[in-house]
């Protein structure tokens, strides 16, 4: 039985996976032109060549970082919606850094990314305090929050860190931001995001502290019977997980934006979450599920161009996954499927 | 500026309009435990279909009609996840918020090729133009100068409002948002109210989608509902679940977006956002104040199982 | 189950080995624009294209385009095209400037076209593959500024901006400046409200609650380059004029001429954007592209003023506003003594 389960969440998200890529192929025939064509150019745009997967792995970075943020925090049995605010958060905080600070290079970068996370898990406390001691829902918290981090940053863009005449800040200085690749887009914040999903991962599975957090987010009412200190620990995954999404913002903001702007990190809190989903909440898979959908964002440009297939084609299959994906993870859990599976089971023997 | 007030209050119920259609898709959805933070998804189609039907047909209302049903149909993916299948409903909220503004954008793209025409429908007619009325007394505008739509979402208010708290019907209702197990003892069908309310649910928010492109403006771009599903979702809990509380949270809400778009006229130290802010801080203090147990319909976000009998 | 992932991971495979090796368009020319408004917004994005257009077909070139993109959207989408070894990039407005040179700076083969650039902006791109089209954004104001001097009863005229550029800014003056003299010089004087700008180009809500704001401030003409922004100010001011009965509130259209798109468009501001791009492919079929500001104005016809729309101008209005032209051609407006270019 627990094989089963196990196997249900590697085979419901690559069921969904496939299905939503033949409902894309179809629409793609529908609209006249080759499905096969339009995958390859798809792959090709993604991967085709070096520096189509540096850019690839620098639009999967950010997605990475709010992944591990919505990972860690529902591991945790905290629904924290609030990556995007977070991110925001860590990314105006490093903006004030790295263009007021008085030094620029490694330290700058440094200190940047330590109080873009402290930024972030800062945010994600006002969530935290909010669910711990008045019993609020996170989730509708951390929603509000973002919006309201997504308009300061537009105070700070449109007025107090505005540059010249475009709506946007001053650029991080050339010292202040990340190296790159061998001349690739990805910068060392790749390689970070991954070593934070290591990290993690670690953290959870092989540790003591990280197996009382899932314990705590498993059965709270067990965890509170076993004298577990629920409320520190809930707080502490707002704060842990906000911190990520705060380290991520700072680092996107030093190695692939250089400046706030209208739209920047939009949408990419709820990408954390759903894609948290589909990795089954695994850290490292999280980090593989990123990468599979910055490919499809990165790819479909190509696609267009070459195919005349319009761009949200690519949208609508990565939606459909999603809604394949969640609705199958919960349709595994019903007892009647659960039932259904072991009758078969006991059949095959 | 007598007449500043005046238009203010005029553009305050202009900004409300939309936003009441969907808040009241929100309440109708909670009263029966169902959060769902997918009403913004379900405006951006009802907002395309009600615009291609429209064009299509030269009859806003039925761009109205074809917005509630795309509402409505969407929405029974939403009602499928979370109710058969028991998924979580926020996060399926979610996954629609993705999916429905996509499809909204690929359907316009590929409706429209890529043609640089511009595009514009006929909007509905107000009360005053279709009478042919030439006064521009301030009540006249206030009452006159509105669309069937405006009436319309007041009457939803007050009819929302009697049958929350008048009929048995609406009781039964309730109940499913409050202890299901209890009411399914008591002969409700639980299942049944909850698909009803995503049917009532989809096809409000496709009607306020849809408003945008039938009674407010004449054009269709991608992005138009721009976050009205979420102040919605604010305004219902800013509300407290009451179709009364909800009407002044639209106005309040419809007020400070008034408010903000003629404060950026004048050149004004205080930056606009702030403004903007205040629908999302005021449900944070209201929610922060309130304490959870009066936080709206107790079963509200849970998932409902017939097995655990 | 096995079998099943087996299958899968073939299936991956089969299309890995698929990726063919892809280059685009080896014997003829294309150029890629990007948009942050729609190309559909009957405005700004409307007329970039068609004059992309335009030239694409005067020059046999192939097109791409992607609109409707956000800000932080720009640097990416640019460079997607480079890598599809476009020959050219056209970006029509000065919000793009630095996403341009930061990719113009990695990848020094392919010609960059920054309309509204600045006209220092070629000489901070890095490998000289940057050119500015600049229409003569203080003419464009006079074209406009003139009409509503002409034409305002109430003596309050308003400009809604997309953003807060530097041409946007100089539109504007030029627009207030040319206002202020006209009316001067006919016995009346101008307040223009001061600029609004929506921020993005694509909210016509925003427009129309700002057209709504400004005409109960008593503006009665009403200019802009906010793209589907304007789309919905003239839908209010369409309807203000509906409920008086009559069309007493004007809008002057740019930058194609757009008489007739809705009633209370009185006349435009006509930017041939075509003439500035066909330059550029001329320059890069030739491999003479880069550094270089190429100025539009009313003297080489790129800038021009569209028809009036006879029914509300009256003819001694049509009259004088062709003469005013004239002196801008001529460089004798306001007194001859601001004609150079900025």
């Amino acid at each position: 039985m627990k094989r089963n389960g196990i196997g249900a969440l590697v085979i419901v998200p690559l069921l969904s996976i496939i299905i939503s890529f033949l409902i894309g192929c179809m629409i793609i025939a529908a609209l006249g032109a080759n499905p096969a064509d339009a995958m390859r150019y798809l792959l090709k745009g993604s991967f085709g060549n070096m520096r189509n997967i540096g850019t690839t792995l620098s639009r999967a970075t950010p997605l990475i970082f709010t992944t591990l943020c919505a990972c860690f925090a529902y591991r945790c049995g905290v629904f924290n919606l609030g990556g995007e605010g977070q991110f925001i958060i860590g990314a105006i905080v490093a903006c004030y850094i790295a263009t007021k600070a008085p030094f620029t290079g490694f330290p700058a970068i440094v200190l940047c990314a330590l109080a873009g996370a402290a930024g972030g898990g800062l945010w994600a406390a006002i969530a935290g305090v909010l669910k711990v001691w008045r019993g609020q829902n996170e989730m509708i918290i951390t929603i509000m929050l973002n919006y309201v981090a997504t308009l300061l940053m537009g105070v700070v863009y449109t007025n107090w860190l505005r540059d010249g005449s475009v709506p946007q800040t001053v650029a991080v200085p050339d010292e202040t931001q990340l190296a790159s690749f061998f001349g690739l887009r990805a910068t060392v914040a790749f390689p970070v995001a991954v070593i934070a999903g290591i990290v993690l991962f670690y953290f959870l599975f092989y540790t003591s502290s990280g197996f009382q957090l899932r314990a705590v987010g498993l059965n709270m009412t067990a965890a509170k019977v076993n004298g577990f200190n629920v409320k520190r620990y809930l707080l502490m995954s707002f704060i842990v997980s906000g911190a990520i999404a705060g380290l991520g913002g700072a680092l996107e903001l030093l190695g692939t934006q250089l400046r706030l702007i209208n739209g920047f990190a939009a949408g990419y809190g709820f990408d954390g979450v759903a894609m948290a989903l589909i990795a089954s909440l695994h850290p490292l898979a999280g980090i593989i599920v990123a990468i599979f959908f910055a490919a499809l964002r990165v790819g479909s440009t190509t696609m267009q161009t070459a195919t005349g297939v319009p761009t949200s084609v690519s949208d609508i299959i990565q939606a459909l996954v999603i809604v394949f994906t969640v609705a199958g993870m919960a349709m595994v859990k019903l007892p009647e499927f659960k039932n259904w599976f072991a009758r078969r089971a006991r059949k095959e023997v | 500026m007598g007449s500043f007030i005046a238009n203010l209050l005029l553009a305050t119920v202009r900004m409300a309009s939309p936003l009441i259609f969907l808040s009241l898709a929100e309440l109708y959805s909670q009263r029966a435990g169902l959060v769902n933070i997918g009403i913004e998804g379900l405006a951006a189609i009802g907002s395309l279909t009600g615009f291609l039907i429209s064009l299509i047909t030269g009859n806003p209302l039925l761009g109205v009609l074809a917005g509630a049903l795309a509402g409505i149909l969407v929405n029974m993916i939403f009602a499928y996840a979370t109710i058969t299948l028991c998924a979580e409903q926020i996060v399926y909220g979610m996954a629609i918020n993705i999916f429905a503004p996509a499809l909204a954008a690929f359907t316009y793209r590929v409706y429209f090729g890529s043609g640089s025409e511009l595009v514009q429908v006929e909007l509905m007619g107000t009360m005053k133009s279709m009478f042919g009325i030439k006064s521009d007394n301030f009540f006249v505008n206030l009452f006159l100068d509105q669309t069937p739509m405006v009436y319309l979402a007041y009457i939803l208010v007050i009819v929302t409002a009697i049958y929350f708290t008048r009929t048995k019907s609406g009781l039964n209702y309730k109940a499913v948002g409050e202890y299901p197990k209890a009411a399914a003892t008591l002969g409700i069908n639980v299942i049944g109210i909850k698909y009803l309310s995503c049917i009532i649910c989809g096809a409000l928010a496709g009607i306020g989608g849809a408003y945008l492109t039938t009674c407010y403006s004449k054009t269709y771009v991608d992005g138009n509902v721009a976050g009205r599903g979420f102040i919605a979702l604010a305004a219902v809990i800013f509300g407290r679940w009451s179709s009364g509380g909800v009407l002044i949270a639209c106005l309040f809400f419809g007020f400070c977006d008034a408010l903000q778009i003629r404060l950026q006229l004048v050149n004004n130290t205080l930056p606009y956002q702030f403004f903007q802010m205040i629908p999302y801080v005021a449900t944070v203090v209201v929610l922060a104040i309130i304490g959870a147990k009066k936080a709206g319909p107790r079963a509200s976000g849970q998932p409902y199982r017939k097995e655990e009998r | 189950m096995r079998k099943k992932l087996i299958a899968m991971v073939v299936t991956g495979a089969m299309i890995a080995s698929m990726a063919p090796t892809f280059t685009a368009h080896a014997d003829s020319h294309t150029v890629a624009m990007i948009c942050d408004s729609s190309i559909s917004d009957g405005g700004w994005g409307m007329a970039c294209y068609n004059a992309m257009m335009d030239a694409a077909e005067k020059c046999g070139w192939e097109t791409m385009y992607s609109d409707s993109i956000a800000q932080s959207a720009y640097y990416d989408t640019i460079v997607s095209y480079c890598d599809l070894d476009v020959d050219m990039i056209y970006a029509p407005g000065n919000q793009y400037t630095d996403a341009v040179l930061q990719a113009a700076e990695e990848y020094p083969d392919i010609a960059f076209a920054l309309l509204n650039g600045g006209a220092d902006t070629p000489a901070k791109a890095a490998n000289g593959n940057v050119s500015s089209l600049l229409p003569d954004a203080q003419q464009i104001g006079w074209i406009a500024g003139a009409l509503a001097g002409l034409m305002s009863d109430t003596g309050t005229i308003a400009f809604i901006g997309g953003m807060e550029l530097d041409t946007t800014l100089a539109k504007y003056k030029g627009y207030g400046e040319a206002a202020a003299f006209v009316a001067e010089e006919n016995g009346k004087s101008i307040t223009l409200l001061d600029p609004v700008y929506s921020g993005d180009f694509s909210a016509s809500d925003k427009g129309l609650e700002f057209a709504k704001a400004m005409m109960d401030q008593g503006a009665d003409v009403f200019f802009g380059d906010a793209s589907a922004v304007d789309s919905g100010a003239r839908q209010a001011i369409d309807e203000a004029n509906e409920a008086a009965g009559e069309i007493k509130v004007y809008d002057i259209a740019q930058p194609a001429d757009l008489l007739g798109q809705n009633a209370c468009v009185i006349g435009s501001q006509v930017t041939d954007n075509s003439v500035l791009i066909e330059l550029s492919m001329k320059a890069v079929e030739e491999g003479k592209f880069g550094g270089e500001t190429l100025y539009g104005t009313l003297q080489n016809g790129v800038l021009s003023a569209g028809e009036l729309n006879a029914d509300v101008v009256p003819e001694d209005v049509q009259a004088a506003y062709a003469d005013y032209i004239g002196q801008m051609t001529e460089g004798t407006f306001l007194g001859g003594s601001e004609t150079e270019a900025e």
